[in-house]
């Protein structure tokens, strides 16, 4: 046997696990070996030392938390886990957010409609006494007699403005224009407007109401409006199995084209900043998961610095473009990628 | 009670008749070793308690599955010794190595002044010294020389072969004996 043999065994014979013929054959070596003998007391000791270490204890109040976590769970919370917890996909919390404040605004939504005619009363038709009365009747067209809530009232200086605008062009606008209809609708009696409105709403190929109108004009001031896109997002596909162009959605414009961009949310961003600083109107905005329709009124004045700043924001192709351009310009815009 | 076997038996037998207090029973009785296995495993208080909770709790959950051919300590500690290697080979740890905080944490102990330097170094080195082997060494002398549990014990609770943990044990305590040379006498 040899030394390296011997300390291989060391460990076992201070734990004494060695075999009995284990044991003789090591004691004879030890024996005879001081090496090993210094070896050995000086492997004692570190198991001495490392079995000296003083005993670890738990933190205090560690039986508690064991004994609490180990407490069966309160009904609600089982009831929640089995809600969510077998799921193969959780529901994020942002959609469960998203649909409560759906939910919400809806039922506030309701909640308005019934106060309209009184908000009406109060806000707007002050407004609309104010106007010029040498001002054209279709002059007047933005006149929201159909907004009822607050934020109309305050787009409604800025739509006068507009009419005044109109009324001093050099010639009225061609043709029968989509705000001609909506204005003679605006003068017909409350109750009909709230029969026919939610008509209105549910056909994405109706012409463009007071209220959509209004927001999409909230759009181009700042960030596009997601109800009204949303909605046309549910309801474009249905409506327009191949959506190619504007034609289903609006009535016709003076100039129609096709915007190619490579970020949409951009290039409408762009559209509405355009907009606003050379005075045009965004009337409507319908969403699609493939393109997006904008329609504008354009005064005539800034159309060609509206066209080169469109050219800008991606390739601009005109499906349509006449020579002669009425004072007040509708464009049409399909966005694409 | 602590640990004996003929007071684990009848622990056991309570905890599967559904005695409430039973697991409240065998929580007081092992504390200390399960957390004392998981600190000196995985060096972080924090950790330590988190594992060591989540040791009782299987025993909660699993305790109908506990057949009774081992000592239940064994089994406490099979299942403390498989988390501990499990979180530490799992690479979702946060804290690898022992900090000086819970190095001198251990290290404390209530001593006279005048030795209480010392002692604190010797300490510090011991428990270093622990934590600085690897992970297959370092619970096989935890188990041996700090939690006292025999070859077959450590063998059954790691699920090795006697001469294993024999080897591991001598390796083990080798490396404590160079790294520990500067204490011996």
């Amino acid at each position: 046997m040899t030394c390296l043999d011997v300390r291989e065994q060391f460990s076992a014979l201070v734990d004494d696990a060695l075999a009995p013929g284990e044991r003789a054959a090591l004691d004879a070596h030890l024996a005879t070996c001081a090496d090993c003998r210094r070896e050995l007391q000086r492997f004692r000791d570190t198991v001495a030392l490392v079995r000296a270490v003083a005993p670890v204890r738990a933190p205090a109040g560690f039986v508690e938390r064991v004994l609490e976590a180990a407490r069966p769970d309160p009904w609600y919370r089982r009831l929640v886990r089995g809600l969510f917890l077998p799921w193969p996909v959780k529901l994020p919390m942002e959609a469960a957010a998203i649909v409560l404040v759906a939910v919400g605004v809806a039922v506030v939504y309701r909640g308005t409609r019934e106060i309209e005619p009184s908000a009406r009363l109060d806000s707007i038709a002050p407004a609309v006494r104010q106007a010029p009365e040498r001002a054209a009747p279709q002059a007047l067209t933005p006149t929201p007699q159909r907004e009822t809530d607050a934020r109309r009232a305050q787009n409604d200086a800025r739509k006068l403005k507009t009419a005044k605008d109109q009324t001093q062009a050099p010639e009225p606008p061609k043709g029968p224009a989509p705000a001609e209809t909506i204005h003679k609708k605006a003068a017909e009696t409350p109750e009909r407007r709230e029969k026919q409105e939610p008509e209105v709403a549910a056909k994405p190929d109706a012409p463009p109401s007071a209220r959509e109108r209004a927001m999409t004009r909230e759009y181009a001031r700042s960030r596009p409006a997601p109800a009204p896109g949303a909605r046309a997002d549910a309801q474009a596909p249905r409506s327009t199995p191949s959506v190619t162009g504007s034609s289903y959605a609006f009535t016709p414009a003076d100039v129609s084209g096709r915007l190619t961009v490579s970020d949409r949310d951009a290039a409408l961003r762009g559209v509405a900043e355009l907009a606003t600083r050379l005075g045009a109107v965004a009337n409507r905005r319908v969403d699609t998961p493939d393109l997006q329709i904008l329609e504008l009124t354009v005064p005539r004045d800034a159309y060609d610095e509206f066209v080169r700043e469109l050219a800008r924001l991606g390739r601009w192709q005109p499906g349509r473009e006449p020579s002669a351009l009425p004072a007040r310009v509708r464009v049409v815009l399909q966005i694409t990628r | 009670m602590e640990g004996r076997s003929g007071d684990d038996a009848f622990l056991v037998d309570r905890l599967r008749r559904g005695d409430p207090r039973a697991f409240e029973d065998l929580v007081i009785a092992y504390q200390h070793r399960v957390f004392g296995v998981a600190l000196r495993m995985l060096g972080n208080r924090a950790e330590a308690e988190e594992l060591a909770q989540e040791v009782f709790l299987r025993v909660h959950r699993a305790i109908g599955e506990f057949r009774g051919d081992a000592k239940l300590s064994t089994w406490l500690y099979a299942i403390a010794s498989r988390l501990c290697l499990n979180r530490l080979t799992s690479g979702e740890r946060r804290v690898v190595r022992l900090g000086e905080e819970t190095l001198a944490w251990l290290a404390s102990r209530e001593v006279g002044p005048a030795e209480e330097l010392e002692r604190t170094e010797l300490e510090t080195a011991l428990h270093r010294a622990i934590a600085e082997l690897s992970e297959e060494r370092r619970i096989v002398v935890v188990l041996r020389d700090l939690e006292g549990l025999s070859y077959e014990e450590i063998a059954a609770a790691l699920e090795l072969e006697l001469g294993t943990v024999r080897s591991r044990l001598h390796r083990a305590r080798m490396d404590l004996r160079d790294k520990l040379e500067r204490f011996l006498p």
